[in-house]
């Protein structure tokens, strides 16, 4: 309880060097967050994208069942793989009928089916779905005597997961070094006012006060300075929220899309309390007698 | 309870004491004196555990002070009650809190806290002054503060340096008065002092330190 009261009596004593961290803290949260939310905003909607690339498995014409079934349980073997379904080249010539509607003619003139049997194969959304491992699986499939070829979005998935991987490195990057930002600056400010006090302390040390009694004080001045740079963080972020989003929402409406879940509102001072008595820890250091 | 064994203390190579033995009872009242830079510092420095010595041994409470584990120290501090000729107060405290933290370090409820406080406050005749802060007091007075926070601990030891180097004889006198009293129940005591009227007549022992050596001994 001490502890406590000598922090908030640190904290409002000096006032200015600790609102200034605070607010330093909270721009520095809300960009980390913001780009924290980037990152999740374009995970989010890439993860679903692979669902809806399909691949369509060619069958030989002279394949029997047997071997057209063990494609077709080689391919719902698959982690990869959500549902297969067998086109028969009797169905493929009716979709294509309706394509062509009242054009059907061209097709007459092909006389004999000129389709093949197929599977159509539709992949997961998880974000585990690599491109590497449903070409992978491709290769396995293509070493099956029934089947003639294989056709997927190869292009699309290639530069959808080099998208993410490009997005994925820089946010992980600038995030780190925000974060790191935030515990040098709650470092800087702690070391500051602990070499400020270094004579009050050096007296406490006389008077018999263990480690713990004279690091408390500091670590909680750290843990509160770092939970209000959070909060101001919070703010910050909900007017982004409230006005930019909104107004940018009304004119282009790709911003409807971006999602900002609510845990992260809380996550602002939890994370801030955490990296401001971080930084604290190691500013006050090992405390010697 | 305070032995010093062929005790040495060097800074730079030079010695600020040099093989000093003397032994202290439990309860006793001593004096060390010597002219400036005799080493009555470096000594006290050495009881109050802000350096340990370079040679010999000093045994403060059956404590050997070279031995000690960093995590013990604070514990044997609250043992020995240290008055500084420059006082060490917390200027953004006040007199109350000043005591009071000697307390609160240990962890003492606040309303023994209080009580305790009170009561060494009426002892050094401060009680009016609780809630002032040292800078607006006296030299005189904020001896006695200094005083009052060695005592509120209740230590077995008491470290007095220079106690009354920059008082008048009016203060001088009060400050003695306390610590006889202490004495008288029990806490062992030693005053670092060239204020040889201090102990003249008191019929104590003293240390004379001369060029960081035990020059001599004897009962004053």
């Amino acid at each position: 309880m001490f502890s406590v009261k000598m922090a908030l009596q640190s904290i409002l004593r000096e006032k200015w060097i600790n609102f200034l961290t605070m607010a330093t803290l909270g721009v520095l949260l809300f960009i980390f967050f913001a780009i924290l939310l980037v990152l999740y905003n374009v995970e989010r909607l890439t993860s679903k994208i692979p669902s809806k690339l399909s691949s369509l498995v060619v069958l030989k014409d002279d394949a029997s069942k047997e071997e057209i079934a063990a494609v077709e349980s080689e391919a719902k073997r698959s982690k990869l793989v959500k549902t297969v379904d067998f086109i028969s080249k009797e169905a493929a010539m009716e979709d294509l009928k309706k394509v062509f509607k009242s054009d059907d003619f061209i097709l007459k003139g092909f006389g004999e089916n000129p389709l093949f049997n197929s599977f159509e194969i539709k992949f997961k959304s998880d974000e585990d779905v690599k491109t590497s491992d449903i070409k992978a699986l491709i290769s396995k499939l293509k070493t099956h005597r029934a089947v003639d070829d294989v056709e997927f979005g190869q292009a699309q998935m290639e530069s959808l997961s080099a998208l993410k991987h490009g997005v994925r490195t820089i946010g992980v990057t600038l995030s780190t070094t925000f974060a790191c930002a935030v515990v040098f600056i709650s470092y800087t400010t702690v070391k500051i006012l602990f070499y400020r006090r270094k004579e009050e302390i050096e007296i406490y040390k006389l008077l018999g006060a263990t480690r713990g009694f004279i690091r408390l004080p500091f670590f909680l001045e750290g843990a509160i300075v770092g939970f209000c740079g959070g909060l101001s963080g919070a703010v910050m972020l909900q007017v982004l929220n409230k006005i930019t989003l909104s107004k940018l929402t009304a004119e282009i409406p790709l911003f409807a899309v971006v999602n900002i879940p609510f845990t992260v509102f809380l996550l602002f001072p939890v994370i801030g309390l955490m990296l401001g008595l971080g930084g604290a820890v190691l500013a006050v250091g090992r405390v010697r007698y | 309870m305070i032995v010093l064994d062929k005790a040495s203390k060097y800074y730079d190579a030079q010695a600020a004491l040099k093989n000093v033995s003397f032994s202290i009872k439990k309860g006793e009242l001593a004096f060390v004196t010597g002219p400036s830079g005799a080493g009555k510092t470096t000594l006290f420095k050495l009881l109050y555990l802000a350096e340990t010595p370079d040679d010999g041994t000093i045994t403060i409470a059956g404590f050997n002070t070279s031995n000690l584990k960093e995590a013990t120290i604070p514990f044997l501090r609250r043992n020995i009650g240290v008055v500084f000729q420059d006082f060490k107060l917390l200027n953004n405290k006040t007199v109350f809190d000043n005591i009071a933290l000697t307390l609160r370090i240990r962890g003492i409820m606040e309303r023994e806290t209080k009580e305790r406080v009170h009561s060494v406050l009426k002892l050094v005749n401060l009680r009016h002054k609780s809630d002032k802060y040292p800078a607006t007091l006296s030299g005189g007075e904020q001896q006695r503060i200094t005083l009052a926070r060695a005592i509120v601990g209740e230590p077995t030891v008491m470290l007095a340096d220079e106690p009354t180097g920059n008082l008048d004889a009016e203060n001088e006198d009060n400050i003695m008065k306390i610590f006889k009293y202490i004495n008288n129940k029990g806490t062992t005591i030693l005053i670092a002092t060239h204020n040889r009227s201090l102990f003249t007549n008191t019929g104590k022992r003293v240390f004379y330190l001369d060029e960081g050596t035990l020059a001599k001994e004897e009962i004053a």
